[in-house]
């Protein structure tokens, strides 16, 4: 992904990141249940069909269809672009918090 | 592949959820996520129990709503569609007509000509239907604002009533169980240093508001006794003069000086009332004196319990028969004939309809004239794009979702249109308002958002008929024909046949609003031929409401200082002072007496209380005699005993009671109880109404006769005659500066006081004739949309024959042919509708019939040639175009 897109959301990226997770088995409401899982917060599945569309709109994910067992389901697939823009987001993330200390007061407890 | 319309619902999951999700998700991903949900619901179900699983399940269905619905609006709208849903049949509903849409103001975005047509022709209509709505809403639709309005209706004999017939007939109006009388009654208000106001105002008998069965919003209304002689003066007045007074309930009990007299506030109707009309702010009981031979009542009556408004005729006999025993009446102002029951919308609304009917018609017409205008053009735009429509229609597309996507398109015009013409209603809503013969009712309406509603309502309307018309076109179509035909190049000369149907009705409806119109004109030229008696031009009217408290001498001081003031003005040639004007209703009339003629004494005249210079200031042409002049003193105290007053005659009055005698230097009596020479004769002038036979009419000369009433009216000649108009504010100044007892009640010229006189035609006429040019404009777009058409299917024929040898100017007479043969065609359908239509108009009529020849030809001409123009330039172009440039072309 190119340097000028706008940067990813919080959504968008907890998506990608569980789409690349659930790497293979990447259905929508796999997905749904990984993020689920990690963040111990509760997620409408339409929130998270909704971010599926729009990220492949964007062209970062691709998707393709599987059938099994007489369903036919989408699979999500990170593309380049996806990958590139998880590493941007990361990238940014890591520079807004170089040289960054939490004063010990504030620091949560247990890290 | 439709999938069935009824969806088992999802084996696994709980019926109103899984329902909901169904409508809200995208087809083709609907299985799946349902499927998904399943598998998790099973799975909450197994680990915490149903109960807790369908508490899940609800969570996750009304947090995903939004989100779904967004995602559909969304995918609609970005027209998106994942690659894995490639070849999944059907998107959701909502899918599609965003899609359509997003096409529709594509194509509309490309075409901005087409679209700017389309809008604006819709946007006329709309506009000017929906104004008129919101103007007539009040007259014609809302209810009366009395609770007994549907048991109240106006009794109506040949005369108004006298104080002395109502105080008699009072408890003996068989049939009613109340029975109030009202005339006109407008009041000066004079608050502190404040220049006297005119208040609009009804002298009523007692009975008023319980006839009407309205309740003051605070206070009371009136008491029986409020309109006995010697009663404390009371008055109720409207909330608008409430809040303009301080709109505190203080006002109850507070005295206010009306036209002199000290009256007491005792109520204060509620918004929206109104009787009987919007203007009036005051009502005031009025004493009433059981010997009062005077006064011009109207009456109002609440039928008794268990009698019907249209059952009335029994009774209303024996009102009359009760009447004629005690009372006496000429012929011609019998009050006990030809009396009848009127309901009372009727009576205070009726005289409106016709108006507002004829420009509802009129304005509709426009809006179908607009509509067929916009269906020809999507009908021109559906044939261009034949080739289009049959590729989608050989992919599979069905009618219905090429229908749809029509139906989008003017959707989307329609709503555009809806927004233009509401801003067109608001923007030329008073001036419709003041432009209508309604009255006070044109100021008493109001822009609200009522009248959106129904630009949008009327818009939707027009969308529907406007689809009707290419929706017929495809259903008949033969879409993989167009396409085969597209593909050879080959001639499409046949055809278009609803195209030229669609201009024929056009020209029809233009035909209905254009021969109406002529009828209008040549009736207001009729009225306008009429001689009134007066040289209208150059004359400014001042009217004037002063106190009738005032003694006669005192007023008659004022008057004439006035009057000189008046005169002395720069600009001025002559002024002088009346009662009343010509052309304004009756007015009052006298019983007479000629000594030999017993006849006469039966017989009522008008008579008019009038200053010296009145007959040169008005331009009456004196017949013989003379004119009031200095000899004519006014009368002293010295001539009580035996008064003598100097009156002048008019020719009508000659012709009925002097038959071939002379009756300069006769003397005649009855009224203001003195004998009266006649010293001259004048024209006749219509005294009361334009069409009106000559009536015999008295002229005193005030100061000899006393002025009475409360108004008088100034009338100033200027020096030229295109001047009337500039003198009225100097003169309405000079009145308040020399006289500040006298409140100006209003200021016109003579010519207007004409153009009121000629009516309502005037009016509906002006604004029929507008009407007609739009539809004219509409009709000559609707023409030469087709004609151009035409021209340019048959191009290439054309240029063959003209290659051949045949002359441009034959192609262009063929052409022109075409338009006039389909202007002809909408002349001959409408003008049997017109003859139907007329009618409407039938009230405004004067001098000409509904079916006038005259007018028909006039309008048929007009339309003609409008055809015949619009016609012209797509033919000249298509005479005088290059053979060899149009046949390399295609």
């Amino acid at each position: 992904m190119s340097g000028g897109a706008a940067p990813l959301g919080v959504l968008e990226e907890q998506v990608l990141l569980a789409v690349l997770r659930t790497a293979g088995d990447a259905f929508g409401m796999q997905v749904r249940r990984e993020i689920e899982h990690v963040t111990g917060r509760e997620l409408a599945i339409g929130a998270v069909y909704a971010t599926l569309d729009r990220l492949e709109a964007k062209g970062l994910l691709v998707s393709s269809r599987v059938h099994d067992a007489g369903a036919s389901r989408r699979l999500f697939e990170l593309s380049a672009a996806g990958a590139q823009a998880l590493a941007d987001t990361r990238a940014m993330r890591e520079r807004l918090w170089k040289g960054v200390h939490l004063p010990r007061h504030l620091a949560p407890e247990g890290r | 592949m439709r999938t069935p319309l009824r969806h088992p619902p999802h084996p696994l999951l709980p019926r109103l959820p899984a329902a909901l999700l169904r409508v809200l998700l995208p087809r083709a991903e609907r299985d799946e996520v349902l499927a998904d949900l399943a598998t998790e619901y099973a799975r909450c179900a197994a680990d915490a129990g149903v109960p807790a699983a369908r508490r899940w399940l609800w969570r996750q269905t009304l947090r995903s709503a939004p989100a779904l619905l967004g995602w559909s609006w969304w995918r609609g709208w970005s027209g998106f569609e994942p690659r894995a849903n490639a070849f999944r049949p059907g998107i959701p509903m909502l899918n599609q007509w965003l899609t359509d849409a997003r096409y529709a103001a594509r194509r509309l975005r490309a075409r901005p000509g087409y679209t700017t047509i389309a809008i604006l022709t819709l946007a006329l209509g709309i506009g000017g239907t929906a104004a008129i709505f919101g103007i007539a809403r009040p007259v014609l639709f809302d209810p009366l604002p009395y609770a007994n309005a549907n048991e109240v209706g106006m009794l109506w004999m040949p005369g108004w009533w006298t104080e002395e017939e109502f105080l008699y007939m009072r408890g003996k109006f068989a049939g009613f169980q109340s029975m109030a009388a009202y005339r006109p009654g407008d009041v000066t208000l004079r608050e502190n240093n404040a220049p006297t106001r005119l208040i609009p105002g009804i002298s009523t008998s007692a009975e008023l508001l319980d006839v009407l069965g309205a309740r003051p919003l605070i206070g009371r209304g009136f008491r029986p006794g409020d309109d006995a002689q010697g009663a404390e003066p009371v008055a109720v007045i409207s909330y608008g003069l409430w809040q303009g007074l301080g709109g505190t309930p203080s006002v109850l009990g507070s005295r206010l000086t009306l036209s002199g007299t000290p009256r007491t506030i005792v109520g204060v109707m509620p918004r929206g009332f109104w009787f009987p009309d919007p203007a009036v702010r005051i009502w005031l009981a009025k004493p009433l004196d059981p010997e009062g031979r005077n006064g011009s009542y109207a009456l109002v009556g609440r039928v008794a319990p268990g009698v019907q408004l249209s059952h009335l005729d029994p009774y209303v006999e024996r009102i009359t028969k009760t009447l004629g025993a005690r009372f006496q009446y000429e012929i011609g102002a019998d009050k006990t004939r030809n009396a009848t029951v009127q309901p009372l919308r009727q009576a205070l609304l009726g005289s409106m309809r016709p108006a507002l009917v004829a420009m509802f018609v009129g304005m509709g017409l426009i809006l179908l004239i607009a509509c067929t205008n916009v269906a020809a053009l999507m009908l021109g735009q559906v044939e261009g794009r034949s080739s289009e429509l049959a590729v989608r229609s050989a992919l599979g597309a069905t009618h219905g979702r090429i229908l749809q996507q029509l139906v989008v398109e003017a959707l989307l015009v329609g709503l555009a249109a809806g927004l233009a013409g509401a801003l067109l209603a608001g923007a030329g809503f008073h001036t419709l308002a003041g432009a209508l013969p309604i009255g006070a009712w044109g100021e008493a309406v109001s822009f609200d958002w009522t009248v959106f509603v129904a630009a949008l309502a009327v818009a939707l309307g027009a969308v529907l008929l406007v689809v009707l018309v290419p929706a017929f076109s495809l259903s008949r179509g033969d879409l993989r024909g167009a396409l085969h035909r597209a593909r050879t190049g080959g001639l499409q000369g046949r055809g278009g046949r609803l195209e030229r149907g669609l201009v024929v009705a056009e020209v029809a409806l233009a035909m209905l609003i254009a021969s109406g119109a002529a009828l209008l004109v040549r009736s207001v030229a009729n009225l306008y031929r009429i001689d009134p008696g007066v040289e209208a031009r150059g004359i400014a009217v001042v009217d004037v409401l002063g106190s009738p408290d005032t003694p006669s001498p005192q007023r008659g001081g004022t008057l004439n200082t006035v009057q000189a003031a008046l005169a002395a003005l720069p600009g001025v040639r002559s002024a002088a002072v009346a009662m009343k004007i010509p052309l304004r209703g009756g007015g009052d009339s006298f019983g007479i007496s000629i000594p030999g003629k017993p006849d006469a004494e039966r017989t009522f005249t008008y008579f008019r209380v009038v200053s010296r210079d009145y007959f040169a200031t008005m331009g009456i042409k004196l017949h013989e005699g003379r004119v009031f002049d200095s000899s004519d003193r006014p009368l002293t105290r010295a001539d009580s005993i035996n008064p003598e007053m100097s009156i002048i005659i008019n020719e009508a009055f000659a012709k009925k009671y002097f038959p071939g005698e002379q009756p300069i230097g006769r003397v005649i009596g009855g009224g203001f109880g003195a004998r009266q020479r006649i010293i001259g004769i004048v024209a006749n002038v219509a005294e009361a109404n334009l069409t009106d036979d000559p009536q015999p009419v008295r002229y005193y000369l005030g100061g000899q006769a006393p002025w009475f009433g409360n108004r008088e009216t100034f009338v100033l000649r200027a020096a030229r005659p295109q001047d009337a108009a500039a003198v009225l504010d100097a003169a309405r100044r000079t009145v308040q500066r020399v006289a500040p007892s006298l409140a100006v009640q209003g200021t016109t010229t003579m010519q207007r006081v004409m153009d009121a006189a000629v009516g309502p035609a005037r009016q509906v006429m002006s604004l029929l004739v507008m009407l007609s040019a739009l539809a004219l404009i509409l009709g000559a777009v609707g023409i030469y949309g087709v004609i151009s058409h035409f021209a340019s299917r048959r191009q290439r024929d054309w240029a063959i024959r003209v290659a051949l040898g045949l002359p441009g100017s034959r192609v262009v007479s063929h052409i022109v042919g075409q338009g006039a043969a389909l202007a002809i065609g909408g002349i001959a359908l409408g003008a049997v509708g017109a003859a139907l239509l007329a009618r409407l108009l039938a009230s405004f009529l004067f001098g000409v019939t509904t079916v006038d020849p005259l007018a028909f030809a006039a309008a048929s001409a007009l339309l003609l040639l409008v055809g015949v123009v619009a016609a012209f330039i797509p033919a000249r172009r298509a005479g005088t175009v290059d053979p060899a440039l149009v046949l390399r072309e295609q």
